[in-house]
């Protein structure tokens, strides 16, 4: 057991949905307050400076999940590894899994939308 | 480590009696000081059925009113008290208390230990839910009731609008029950955690464990939102400091939004449970293990974390940019997902098992059809459309009640069914069973499936009554009728259930052939549960080995000596279940009783705005809580001998953890909960409220605010200097250093005094000040805190009772220096750098 460096420490189980958690409370903060001080122009409709700025911030966070979804994946899958680090692993890997998922779901209605109407 | 050598006797009645004698419970007033898990559990439990039987009469009356059209059965004033108390005390002094005291109960027995790692806190816990429901209570029958709706909205429940103590009586007699509700949300996670049977590893835990660990978790992160909200709104009514109030800076919707962070969550909070119920009775009456555990776990997991993510669908109407809307609902449609995961893994279990459909099962195949219509019509109102339509109608009430009856109401029965045996030592009626089971279901349909029309067609939620000719007299009537034969229903029940007591047939050794530990123990249970511990291999203990109630009861494993007095349980790996220490329980004590008055006449005080005297009580609580972890680690009154058996591992108070460390570990999670919903509230009115008011300069010394910060750091500093020391077993000066830490901490929180004290706050006249009052005042108590307990250790270190040879409880106190540091460096960018580098003050 390495810390979190290693995929078979506990803390991951939890960890990628800490992160999405995170991710949402800064994607709601952050077009509460970018709408308080600089809203874009209706008139722009989705395109704009804010959204580009919440969909990229998705994009980086689903592929930072994606990517410790695989890794994890890949760390559970040996069959001779103990029984509780594999399923520490592949829970994890499905929590990270699921947190990617949901990123991007939440992040769809920035396509369709301006942000402060 | 010195060990001492007895042989354990083999014969299970020489060893209860053994074992009777340190756990056993006293009889008459002292049955008041037991503070063992199953008593406690069961008094929860009790107390919940007695409120729920309460808010089901509250129920009645309310149907009773809508049944016809221009009722005069209630005045509006009395119908507005009942509705509010229906679901305040459904919400708070019945779901809650009792899924939390079925977990009580069952937790420790299903995880092979012999009581949750902190007996004395589920005392509290309860003292603290049976004051605070009784408080709430009383002010119905002094017709003073809160009468604000459950959710208390500002400013209908403010000052101005509900001028009387009757919003008083909620805030404060729900923040009491609260405390109830987090101490045992902190006492099940580190159970869990902690105190698992030998082997036992994380993925060989019994599936209700994985959701009771998942519940309590987000009572940790979820209630204190609340709690904060509650004593802000208190703050206004009863010192005029305006969180709320528009005109000074406030902004009622901030009461929502903290309100709703906690609310959604309840709703998984009381579900989770209750669908743990459904996973582990699922099994045993189709004789086959649980369909896809790792997907039920992943499913539990997301649940809990995505509950989260859902407050804002209920404030779709309150004025949020659409696009915010459609992210949280998103979110809403998302949180389906690994509820559909559990159902189909139900159904897989079905499926692929033989059903015997004893009356638990009938409730469980009730909960499915109920649950699942109430999950399919969450999905309509996530839609934000929809919502804006059905806004509080009385869809709303029919969709909130197929949720919460159908996935709390339903599985409990069938849990409460399936473990009467435990509870009595008898089985249930099969005949009064089912009659109870049909009355219900068909009077619980026959009431809320009516309601969602009657909601279309446009009935407000709330209102006492309603004018003829609008189409709402007989879906009304209906409903009225049917919440009769739900009432039949639950008398029939209950009638079945104090029968059973008398009539019941005797059960067997593990009646319905389960498969997890709690059927290992005697029916009834005796308060140690475990003459000895049983190494765990799988997660089907009882299905791998019938025989082990037997060998369990001839004391043929682990720690089955008792000779030493303490009551005694395995401390276990979080991960692996490995045995790490032996874990040692404080007995029965009248503390916990005499904590939760002095907190009750406290709250007593404050309702009838004694200010003095709420203050004299709360040191009075104060310093009943000091001396009781007084008696803790060395002393004599907790473990002062340390010798163990040869072989076993020391006592966790000799080592470097223990469940103390973990327990304050959960507990600052929960305190960090309510700081940080406290900081959301800053910058929540800085960006939102439309009046709020920044003044031209920072109205506080903010040099002295730096300078205790800095003296905090140096202190914290100091401590972990010691503590360093102390791990590796060089206690020499350690009196001195936590002496020295002390005076710092002490010095610290005088600067922090001088700050608030010595500026020009003015907290009655902006929420701008308010709320660094609030901030300072939260951090001023804390810093206080820690300099009381570093003085207590220096003093115990005195005492012999800390050193190189019990290095444990410094570490634990360790853990508040830290966080104190962490909030105050917070609080100090959140009020002087950020204002200043903001915009506002300079």
């Amino acid at each position: 057991m390495k810390g979190l460096r290693s995929p078979y420490h506990p803390g991951h189980i939890p960890l990628g949905l800490v992160f999405w958690s995170l991710w949402f409370v800064a994607l709601y903060g952050g077009l509460s307050v970018a709408c308080a001080l600089a809203p874009p122009e209706p008139e722009q409709g989705p395109w704009n400076w804010l959204n580009a700025l919440l969909g990229v911030s998705a994009l980086l966070t689903a592929a930072a999940l994606a990517a410790l979804a695989i890794w994890c994946w890949r760390a559970g899958k040996p069959q001779p590894s103990p029984g509780h680090q594999r399923f520490v692993a592949l829970l994890a890997a499905g929590t990270y899994g699921v947190a990617t998922v949901a990123t991007l779901v939440i992040a769809l209605p920035i396509l369709s939308l301006p942000p402060c109407m | 480590m010195s060990s001492r050598n007895h042989a354990p006797a083999t014969d299970p009645d020489q060893l209860h009696d053994q074992f009777n004698a340190v756990w056993g419970n006293p009889k008459g007033w002292r049955a008041l000081t037991i503070v063992n898990h199953t008593t406690i559990g069961l008094r929860f439990m009790l107390t919940g059925a007695v409120f729920f039987l309460f808010g089901g009469l509250l129920a009645m009356l309310i149907r009773t009113q809508l049944a016809l059209p221009n009722h005069e059965f209630m005045e509006p004033d009395v119908y507005n008290q009942v509705f509010t108390m229906h679901g305040t005390v459904m919400m708070f002094l019945f779901a809650v208390p009792m899924m939390e005291g079925m977990a009580v109960y069952l937790i420790p027995k299903m995880l092979g230990a012999r009581d949750l790692v902190f007996p004395r806190l589920s005392a509290l816990g309860y003292y603290c839910y049976l004051f605070g429901g009784l408080i709430l209570i009383t002010s119905l029958f002094l017709d003073l009731a809160p009468k604000a709706g459950w959710f208390m909205y500002t400013p209908l429940s403010s000052a101005a609008h509900t001028p009387g103590p009757n919003s008083d009586f909620w805030l404060i007699g729900i923040t009491f029950v609260e405390i109830s509700a987090v101490s045992a949300g902190v006492e099940l996670v580190v159970s869990i955690l902690r105190t698992r049977a030998s082997g036992m590893a994380l993925h060989k835990m019994p599936i209700y464990a994985w959701y009771i660990l998942v519940m309590a978790m987000m009572i940790v992160v979820g209630f204190p939102p609340l709690i904060l909200g509650s004593i802000l709104l208190e703050l206004e009514r009863a010192a005029g400091m305006p969180f709320f109030e528009v005109a000074r800076g406030g902004d009622p919707i901030l009461w929502q939004h903290l309100f709703w962070l906690f609310g959604h969550p309840e709703v998984y909070i009381i579900f989770l449970p209750a669908a743990g119920i459904v996973s582990t009775l699922l099994p045993v009456f189709c004789q086959r293990p649980l369909v896809g555990y790792r997907w039920v776990v992943l499913g539990v997991l997301t649940t809990g974390f995505i509950s989260f993510g859902l407050w804002v669908h209920h404030m779709f109407t309150v004025g949020i940019p659409q696009l915010a809307q459609l992210f949280f609902s998103a979110a809403s449609m998302l949180v389906a997902i690994p509820t559909a995961v559990q159902v189909f893994a139900w159904l897989a279990t079905l499926w692929q098992g033989k059903p015997v459909y004893h009356v638990p099962m009938l409730w469980l195949v009730g909960f499915l059809i109920v649950f699942v219509c109430g999950g399919l019509t969450g999905v309509m109102l996530a839609l934000v459309p929809f919502d804006w339509q059905v806004h509080d109608t009385h869809f709303v009430v029919a969709h909130m009640h197929y949720v919460l009856v159908g996935g709390m109401f339903f599985p409990m029965m069938a849990g409460i069914y399936y473990w009467l045996p435990h509870f009595s030592g008898r089985m249930p009626s099969v005949r009064l069973g089912k009659w109870g089971f049909w009355l219900v279901f068909i009077g619980f349909n026959v009431t809320f499936l009516i309601m969602h029309w009657t909601g279309l067609i446009g009935m407000p939620r709330r209102i006492y009554t309603y004018q003829t000719g609008l189409g709402w007299d007989i879906p009304n009537l209906i409903s009225s009728v049917g919440s009769f034969i739900m009432a039949i229903g639950v008398a029939t029940i209950l009638l079945d259930i104090i029968l059973h007591f008398r009539f019941g047939q005797p059960a067997k050794v593990n009646p319905w052939r389960a498969d997890t530990l709690e059927w290992a123990t005697s029916l009834p249970p005796s308060a140690y549960n475990f003459v000895s511990l049983p190494a765990i291999h799988s997660r089907h203990p009882l299905w791998d080995n019938p025989g082990l109630p037997d060998s369990i009861a001839r004391g043929e494993h682990e720690l089955a000596v008792v000779d030493h007095g303490r009551r005694e349980t395995w401390g276990t790996d979080p991960l692996t279940g490995k045995v790490r220490e032996i874990i040692h329980l404080p007995g029965n004590s009248w503390i916990p009783l005499i904590a939760a008055l002095f907190i009750a006449a406290m709250c007593i005080s404050l309702l009838v705005k004694v200010y003095w005297l709420a203050a004299v009580f709360f040191a009075a609580a104060v310093l009943t809580l000091l001396r009781w972890s007084w008696e803790n680690g060395t002393h004599p009154l907790a473990a002062p001998d340390a010798r163990v058996q040869p072989g076993e591992p020391p006592l966790h108070s000799r080592t470097l953890d223990g469940p103390g460390l973990w327990g304050m570990g959960v507990t600052l999670l929960a305190n960090g909960a309510l700081y940080l919903a406290l900081l959301f509230g800053w910058f929540y009115l800085w960006t939102v409220a439309p009046n709020w008011q920044m003044p031209q300069h920072i109205p506080f010394n903010q040099w002295l605010l730096l300078a205790s910060a800095v003296l905090l750091s140096l202190a914290t500093w100091w401590q972990a200097r010691a503590i360093k020391r102390l791990r590796h077993g060089n206690a020499q000066g350690l009196r001195g250093h936590l002496a020295l830490v002390a005076c710092l901490g002490l010095g610290q929180s005088g600067l922090l005094l001088w700050t608030l004290l010595g500026g020009e706050l003015a907290p009655r006249a902006t929420a701008h000040d308010a709320v660094i009052v609030v901030v300072l005042i939260y951090s001023l108590l804390h810093c206080a805190l820690a300099a009381t307990l570093s003085a207590l250790q220096a003093i115990r270190v005195h005492c012999g009772y800390v050193g190189a040879h019990a290095p444990y409880e410094p570490l634990v106190v360790g853990h508040l220096w830290y966080y104190n540091l962490g909030v105050l460096w917070s609080s100090y960018f959140a009020l002087v750098l950020f204002p200043s580098t903001w915009g506002g003050s300079g």
